[in-house]
């Protein structure tokens, strides 16, 4: 297998802060990733500097064959959904999904307009694509935010809870379109997720943070890790047990 | 996307009426293959050959499923051929799902006409709008006089200094230049008439009784007045605004009054410091232009400027203050949509503003002449 992004000695945090340190780990082509841990132990903020949208304060982050997330932003290799979708708000569904296919490949108009109408379809919104971001629901926002995502076919998604806000049935189907990037294009997929059974259906590995340790508690895969991790902190966080009284 | 570049593209090798398509698939190298598509469409083909495909991506699944939907829409039928599993499944992903209409919708396209009726309409919508918050704030406020506790006034000190201390600097300088704007202009004149001690009567009037006040108004409307619509617009499109209701807070107490109430009481101030900057800047060009003694200016301005002057002067800036933020808020409240929608908010609210300060300042004059004062 070859590894697609190397994370080594990573020290991350807000305003001189650490919040997680020396983190290490690496993502293998065609796996589906996924960062676990509570909330607020900084998933996103991880992400933030998988992508390179923000400094480390130590250690670095590769992505192999194209150096630092920041070097391969223009054209973008990953596609990205943010955990509040971060749609640009004066533009429909379908202008947002057509933004970066009109800027980086050269499809005469009409077959961006096609290709961005495609993605819609896929995540259930084509009777939305004139919609404004704003008119329309929190889940819905989220799905155009994945369409958006998977626009250019990138071979690197990075998503920040696809399936929060979305009912069980479409974040099933989310999980079925997870697996199919995942396994007949070989896209690789690094996900923060909070859902079990998502993350139990479809991560190949995992890493589970915490914020007391300020690092990474566990890793491998995570049907491994719920049978038969002897940290209490996993085994809570795999079983939904309140660790309240453990303290 | 990024190994595209090392196998070679897909070249077609048309027999009759077939299209085969071999290679890789991508949406990088979609331009040719969408172009190869069309011809295929034009030319009548019955058939793509997939047979040597070995690598198919979401978006040439797209542009090859537009184009057998392209094909039935103009009755009739491409095939698609020897398609392997992996190709089949992603073919499968795009295409319509049994039981869903796939039919594209089409663009709310506005008509000119269309739009400069809306806008007009929009304007009309606007204006009864902010009648109607004045109205509310006003039934709002004896509501309030009863239960003045209820009022959110923790936020009046920080919303004074940001409108007030935060922005004399500005003021002081604008004014200044304006009385030595004035000043020179006036000075230039009199001095051919022989009547240099009234520069102090023309600077001194018309920076108390206009200048001061409608140039403090119109700083402090593209600050302050712009900050509080943006300010408030972007807390209503986040909710937050109805978040303060289902706390119990109701927005007008908790965000209106205290801006309204600031401004009211900061701008007087502010215009009081225009007027004494102002008349400074008429007392530089005295000084300078026509070598009249300091002394001279001042004793003509303290004749010339009855303390009647100063007070309408200040009147009129407290009435310009609650305009400034009756209709900034209410601009910010009514807010739709995302960060398009707040830039549209405070440029109204800019925009309306400044009409509303010349339009009340036209009405005070002819209600001060008609008085006397
Ligand atoms: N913009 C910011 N400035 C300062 N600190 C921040 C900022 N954003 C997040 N933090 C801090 O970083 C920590 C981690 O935040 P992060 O958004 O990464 O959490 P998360 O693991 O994604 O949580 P969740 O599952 O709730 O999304 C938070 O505890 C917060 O205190
Ligand atoms: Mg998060």
């Amino acid at each position: 297998m070859t590894k697609v992004l190397t994370v080594r000695d990573l020290t991350i945090g807000w305003g001189g802060e650490p919040l997680l340190e020396e983190i290490a780990f690496d993502v293998e082509r065609g796996e589906v990733f996924a960062i676990l841990g509570g909330s607020g132990c900084g998933k996103s903020t991880l992400l933030r500097h998988l992508i390179g949208l923000a400094r480390p304060m130590a250690g670095s982050v590769h992505l192999h064959g194209l150096g630092s997330p920041q070097q391969a932003l223009e054209p973008p290799q990953f596609g990205v959904l943010f955990q509040s979708s971060a749609l640009f708000g004066s533009m429909t569904l379908l202008q947002n999904i057509a933004l970066p296919l009109s800027k980086w490949t050269d499809l005469p108009r009409e077959a961006v307009e096609v290709v961005a109408l495609a993605r819609l379809q896929l995540v259930g919104l084509l009777p939305f694509a004139h919609h404004l971001p704003a008119e329309v629901s929190g889940g819905m926002k989220k799905r155009a935010g994945i369409a958006r995502a998977l626009a250019l076919d990138s071979s690197l998604l990075f998503l920040d809870e696809p399936s929060a806000g979305l009912d069980p049935i479409t974040a099933s189907e989310l999980d079925d379109l997870i697996l199919t990037l995942s396994r007949n294009l070989g896209v690789t997929i690094v996900l923060v997720t909070h859902e079990l059974a998502s993350i139990l259906r479809v991560a190949d590995q995992c890493i589970v943070l915490d914020r007391a340790a300020r690092g990474i508690i566990a890793r491998g895969d995570p049907r491994d890790l719920r049978d038969r991790s002897p940290d209490p902190r996993v085994h809570a966080f795999f079983h939904r047990q309140s660790q309240r009284h453990d303290r | 996307m990024s190994e595209v570049a090392a196998t070679p593209p897909a070249t077609p090798t048309t027999a009759a009426r077939t299209l085969a398509l071999t290679g890789r698939l991508t949406l990088s190298e979609g331009a040719p293959l969408w172009a190869q598509l069309q011809r295929a469409l034009a030319d009548q083909t019955t058939t793509i050959d997939l047979t040597t495909v070995t690598h198919l991506d979401g978006g040439a699944a797209a542009l090859l499923n537009a184009t057998l939907q392209q094909a039935r829409q103009s009755n009739h039928t491409i095939h698609i051929l020897g398609a392997s599993p992996d190709v089949q499944r992603l073919l499968d992903l795009y295409s319509c799902p049994p039981g869903v209409t796939c039919e594209r919708p089409a663009p709310k396209e506005p008509t000119a006409l269309a739009d400069i009726g809306d806008s007009a309409y929009d304007v009309w919508q606007q204006c009864k709008a902010i009648f109607a918050f004045v109205g509310d704030v006003c039934a709002g406020l004896l509501r309030a006089f009863r239960r003045p506790r209820t009022i959110h006034f923790a936020d009046l000190p920080a919303l004074m200094e940001k409108a007030g201390a935060d922005g004399l600097p500005i003021v002081a300088v604008i004014n200044f230049l304006v009385g030595l704007i004035l000043g020179l202009q006036g000075a230039i004149q009199l001095h051919r008439f022989g009547a240099d001690p009234f520069l102090a009567n023309l600077v001194g009037l018309s920076v108390v009784r206009e200048l001061g006040p409608l140039m403090t108004a119109i700083l402090v409307a593209g600050r302050t007045g712009a900050a509080y619509a943006a300010e408030l617009g972007t807390m209503t499109v986040n909710e937050e605004v109805d978040a303060l209701r289902t706390l119990g807070q109701d927005p007008q107490r908790f965000l209106v009054f205290p801006r309204v109430l600031a401004l009211a009481l900061v701008v007087p101030l502010l215009t009081a410091v225009a007027d004494i900057v102002g008349c400074l800047g008429g007392l530089f060009i005295g000084m300078s232009y026509l070598e009249q003694p300091a002394i001279a200016y001042l004793q003509f301005l303290q004749s010339a400027v009855q303390p009647g002057d100063v007070l309408t002067g200040l009147l009129k800036s407290s009435a310009f203050a609650v305009l400034i933020g009756l209709v900034a808020c209410q601009r910010g409240l009514s807010t739709r949509g995302g960060a398009a929608g707040v830039g549209a908010s405070t440029t109204s609210a800019v925009v309306i503003v400044l009409f509303g300060l010349v339009g009340l300042d036209t009405l005070f004059t002819w209600v001060f002449s008609l008085l006397g004062w």
